[in-house]
């Protein structure tokens, strides 16, 4: 049987590459996003072991708090431990570290390294250190106040010239300084794309973040201890330390090894990282599994055309098993084959990965790809598997075929009862609807996607029922304008509708999907177009991308709040706290000159009410953690110190917080605190010209933040929703082009089926573009099909996630028409693109070799 | 019927077509002209591998000679594009296949009607109605192939090739796959087309019942033209392919 198999392989080279093609783009996908991720957690792994290497302890404080998305905000120490930590034994030496937000402005004028989502812009120290990896390799290390040493590839992208002055921002606001050295880092350019700007420990302390205070100490062993021994007798000498010098009261630190900062720091990485892995391995599985029909629909459609052949072999005595057997032979060779192949094209995939994100701007650091053991393995095991599935039932009723369909005149698909098929169907759609609806009534969220889940498997088994009317129903106008191709267009799309339900089912989840995301992001930026226009009363913002590392020095706001041409200017920033025992973002707002540009609905209070003891709670979560006005909570800031804040007001708008204090809280504290907008009223009869001068003016002298107006801010803020959807988009693309693969396999199998017909045709008169209309105008309405049944499910889908999410705060389901009217445009280019090849087949079929096979 | 009032339908001058090269070569067709007249059915007979569907296939602009020429209503078929030999058997002729004549998609009426639905063309509706009523179809008209038996398919088969009024009709062994009943019911019908309708048929077999519907019979041998006879009977035909060498 063996041998059978393979020559039924062999004997069909066309049908080979075709069933392996929708196996090596499913494969692909899969290996190229599993490699993409293995290289990009490498890459970074590499570059923070070099960070480390010849780090063997490491000192910090260790009074932080965690917030969410691995944030965290960690408490500075004393530098003056660094010189208790030299006298340590065993230690070879030590030097204070700061890693602080700085962003250096090129020649340009224009601050390097993207706002945002790109790697770090850094400010830090550089001291004489054996452990330093940083080097000087032009000019000479900072010395004072003055000056500074920036890295190479900074150097060159900035435009800047050794002793020259370069300016630098960081959260004390910005600054002009010599430039006197170029830095590099080990044999590193710029480690990761990241920026950095160095300066001498006086001035680093002073600029990037308090007089007298830094991160963290870097210390080196001399190699009599090992590195755990290093630590501990680091800790007791600081412990020591801390408890005789009144000064160091309340100060607590603890030293790690070597190793465990680095690994410490590429597990941050990881999980960060792994989001993203997760992301793109989900699209890749969905991209499988829309493979996944192809592939049956390839084996399905062999399985009829080989019919005579197979009653053939039945009939001369070969047993069912045996029958099956080959196919299912068939379908390893071809999955293990396929399976290679797209190993092998997801090296190509990966690099068109990071093109694409470097398109939308993430930019990421380039690496030697990974291709670890487990990418091969997931990828030829769901190679295989996936092939074998897809190959399991059409093998079964390939092996079932009665030997007397030897002598029937063409292929047909056993059909197997419609009536089964449409209560089944319909059975698990009303199961799917009644689950969505239980959860629309109250049950729990997370039953939802088992709800969703059934109404597509339903949908998909009902599929083969209502294609012959859906498909003649939307062949209609194809029928009516295009004559007699488009009639017979229509009549071949419905002919075998098993087929063209299973051509159409990936066309289907792919544009259900797009339609779904589409009505998502079209709801939130609907929601944010509303909330920000209600609530953002000024004529201009400041606004930056940085979250959670750096930000807009808070004397941005006071500086535009004095100029002439501006009413009023307000800054809002967040800063990390533990409230109640857990790590929250709290923002923080200036109540003085808020007023009349932020409303945030106060009930019953006034911005004046929050003073330096108290705290506002928005209603929501008041509600939901049981606080009301006068309650007094308890707030953990990463200086270590618990305050007890009264809540003095409540209020309604909680987009921009669940939780408000005011900046002079945090005046005389050791808190990070940056703002992530300012908010800016110009005075009456200021021309919009005049005060966008003036305006753009005090911006740029901070080198920091994009001056908008109010209309720019709001299209802003939706602009990132359009950045997921633009990656979602991307990932989804990798669906759709397996669904256009499908139609032009099963095409092209359906041309050569239908050959003699396609003769006989010609024979009578129907010219090549007339046989080229016909295929093309089944392949739209095929596309048409899988897109109009996967939009009403898309809306569906859609509709059903913003209502799960509207404890986020998503009030409106909004159906992006437009997008809709595209998404059918588009299917039906689809159509007409994947017909291309397969209509270009059919005209090639000999009208005489057509006509001869009986 | 007399020689004077004869037109020429369709013709070959020196028709050659050789397959294969070198050692190889297949002469199916060797220096053939033949004339086919205007009003009446022309049988081509025998042996198999004489070159009878080469001959038909030539002439009818589905296949190119070698060399020499095929002419159909008096323009050079060597001397056509694609599109324009397309447009040709679509509007000037008409086909009778032995089986698979039919698009299983469409409807009876739907493949009567074929040649003129792909020429945007809408035909004679009275000369349709005639055609369909003298192959006795009327009833079956909204039927799909597959639900008419073989000999109803042939029938259809009949009126498409009817239904635009071609120049000329080519049946090659039309009656091949059909039991000598429903056969001989085929042949009255084109006799009848011919007879009533006024048509020009031609039509290869090797049957020699089939023949004798014929008005005049063209005999081929090894690819060259071996003779002819006017107003055949089965006997007369049958002694003639014996001595042919069937
Ligand atoms: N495509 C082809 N390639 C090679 N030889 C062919 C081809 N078609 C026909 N022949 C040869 O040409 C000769 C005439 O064939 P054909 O016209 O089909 O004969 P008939 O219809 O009288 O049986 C035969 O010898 C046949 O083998
Ligand atoms: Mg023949």
């Amino acid at each position: 049987m063996f041998r059978i198999a393979l020559k039924g392989i062999l004997g069909r080279k066309a049908r080979l590459v075709l069933t392996s093609l929708a196996v090596i783009l499913g494969t692909a996908f899969l290996s190229g996003t599993s490699i993409f991720s293995a290289t990009l957690t490498r890459t970074f792994d590499n570059l923070f072991s070099d960070v480390f290497q010849n780090v063997d302890a490491y000192v910090r404080s260790s009074q932080v708090i965690e917030a969410d998305f691995g944030q965290e905000e960690r408490q500075r120490i004393p530098v003056s431990l660094v010189d208790i930590v030299k006298t340590v034994p065993g230690v070879s030496d030590a030097a204070p570290d700061i890693q602080a937000f700085a962003r250096i402005i090129g020649s340009d004028g224009k601050p390097l390294g993207a706002d945002g989502n790109g790697p770090p812009t850094f400010g830090g120290v550089y001291t004489k250190y054996k452990g330093a990896l940083w080097t000087i390799k032009q000019g000479h290390a900072p010395m004072n106040a003055g000056e500074v040493a920036i890295d190479e590839a900074s150097v060159k992208a900035g435009k800047l010239t050794l002793n020259k002055k370069v300016k630098v921002v960081a959260q004390t606001g910005s600054r002009e300084f010599t430039l006197v050295g170029i830095a590099s880092y080990g044999n590193v350019r710029s480690p990761g794309g990241a920026t950095f700007a160095l300066f001498d420990p006086t001035t680093a302390q002073e600029f990037l973040a308090k007089p007298g205070f830094v991160d963290d100490i870097l210390v080196t062993g001399d190699g009599s201890l090992s590195e755990t021994a290093l630590a501990a007798a680091i800790n007791k000498a600081i412990t020591k330390e801390i408890a005789t010098k009144p000064v160091l009261k309340g100060v607590k630190t603890e030293t790690l090894t070597g190793a465990q900062i680095t690994q410490e720091t590429q597990d941050q990485i990881g999980s960060a990282l792994s989001f993203f892995g997760i992301l793109l391995s989900v699209f890749s599985y969905i991209a499988l599994g829309v493979g996944c029909f192809v592939i049956y629909n390839v084996f399905s459609i062999s399985a009829a055309q080989r019919q005579r052949e197979n009653a053939l072999l039945r009939a001369i005595g070969a047993s069912k098993k045996q029958i099956s057997r080959a196919m299912l032979i068939e379908a390893t060779i071809i999955g293990l084959f396929g399976s290679l192949v797209g190993l092998v094209g997801g090296i190509g995939l990966s690099k068109a990965l990071s093109g694409l994100l470097r398109a939308l701007s993430i930019d990421i650091p380039s690496g030697d790809l990974v291709i670890t053991r487990s990418t091969v393995q997931q990828t030829l095991i769901a190679g295989l598997v996936v092939t074998l599935v897809s190959a399991w039932f059409p093998a079964r009723r390939a092996g079932r075929v009665p030997p007397l369909a030897a002598m029937r005149e063409t292929a047909i698909e056993i059909i197997a009862s419609g009536k089964k098929r449409t209560i089944g169907g319909l059975v698990t759609i009303a199961a799917g609807v009644a689950v969505v609806v239980a959860v629309i009534a109250g049950a729990e969220t997370t039953w939802l996607g088992i709800g969703i889940l059934l109404v597509f498997i339903g949908t998909i088994i009902l599929g083969p029922v209502i294609a012959r009317p859906v498909a003649l129903f939307l062949g209609r106008p194809a029928a009516r304008f295009r004559g007699i191709t488009g009639s017979m267009a229509r009549q071949n799309s419905a002919r075998n509708p098993k087929r063209t339900a299973r051509t159409a089912s990936p066309v289907l989840i792919g544009v259900a999907l797009v339609t779904a995301v589409t009505a998502l992001a079209a709801s939130i930026k609907g929601q944010i177009d509303d909330v920000f226009t209600q609530q953002f009363k000024g004529d201009y913002a400041v606004s930056t991308n940085n979250r959670g590392f750096g930000g807009l020095s808070p004397s941005l706001a006071l500086d535009i709040s004095k100029l002439p041409e501006v009413a009023k200017a307000t800054g809002i920033g967040l800063v990390t706290a533990k409230l109640d025992d857990k790590g929250q973002y709290i923002t923080t707002i200036s109540p003085e000159s808020i007023n009349g540009v932020w409303n945030i609905g106060l009930i019953n209070a006034q911005y004046s009410d929050l003073a330096t003891n108290s705290i506002f709670v928005s209603q929501k979560k008041a509600v939901k953690i049981g606080v009301a006005k006068g309650s007094i909570m308890k707030i953990l800031f990463a200086d270590g110190m618990t305050r007890k804040l009264t809540v003095s007001g409540l209020y309604v708008h909680n987009e921009i917080g669940d939780y408000i204090i005011s900046k002079s809280l945090l005046a005389d504290t050791t808190v990070v605190s940056f703002d992530r907008g300012v908010y800016i009223v110009t005075k009456q009869g200021v021309s919009s010209t005049v005060a966008r001068a003036a305006l753009t003016k005090a911006v740029t002298k901070y080198g920091q933040g994009d001056l908008l107006s109010k209309r720019e801010y709001i299209n802003k803020r939706s602009g990132n929703v359009n950045q997921l959807l633009g990656l979602i988009y991307g990932l989804l693309f990798l669906s759709v082009i397996i669904a256009v693969v499908g139609i032009i396999i099963t095409l092209l199998l359906s041309v050569f089926e239908r050959q003699r017909e396609l003769g006989l045709l010609r024979a009578v008169g129907m010219t090549r573009s007339q046989v080229r209309t016909t295929v093309r105008w089944e392949s739209v309405i095929t596309s048409l099909l899988g897109a109009v049944i996967g939009i009403v499910l898309g809306i569906g889908l859609g509709w059903v996630i913003v209502f799960a999410l509207r404890d986020q705060g998503l009030r409106n389901f909004a159906l992006p028409i437009g997008s809709t009217i595209f998404i059918v445009f588009a299917s039906f280019i689809v159509g007409v693109l994947a017909a291309i090849y397969p209509a270009w087949r059919a005209t090639k079929v000999d009208i005489l070799s057509a006509l001869n096979t009986n | 019927m007399t020689s004077l009032t004869l037109t020429v339908a369709a013709s070959t001058h020196n028709a050659k077509k050789i397959y294969g090269k070198d050692d190889s070569v297949v002469y199916a067709l060797n220096d053939v002209s033949v004339d086919f007249y205007s009003g009446q059915f022309t049988a081509i007979m025998g042996p198999s591998g004489s070159g009878k569907s080469t001959l038909m296939h030539c002439i009818a602009g589905l296949d190119e000679l070698t060399e020499g020429s095929a002419i159909i209503d008096g323009e050079d078929l060597s001397k056509m594009s694609d599109k324009d030999l397309t447009e040709l058997r679509r509007e000037k002729i008409g086909f009778i296949f032995q089986s698979f004549n039919l698009v299983p998609t469409l409807t009876a009426d739907e493949n009567i009607r074929l040649p003129l639905l792909l020429g945007n063309n809408k035909g004679n509706e009275e000369w349709i109605q005639r055609v369909i009523n003298t192959v006795h179809l009327q009833d079956r008209l909204s039927h799909r192939p597959s639900e008419l038996s073989g000999g109803q398919q042939q029938r259809v088969a009949v009126a498409r090739a009817l239904a635009s009024e071609p120049r000329i009709i080519f049946a090659d062994e039309p009656t091949g796959n059909l039991d000598s009943t429903t056969g001989g019911e085929i042949l009255s019908f084109m006799r009848m087309a011919v007879d009533e309708l006024k048509q020009t048929i031609v039509m290869v077999t090797h049957d020699p019942v089939a023949a004798a519907y014929a008005d005049r019979i063209v005999f081929l041998a090894d690819g060259k033209v071996a003779g002819e006879m006017l107003e055949p009977t089965a006997e007369k035909v049958l002694d003639r392919m014996k001595s042919l060498g069937n």
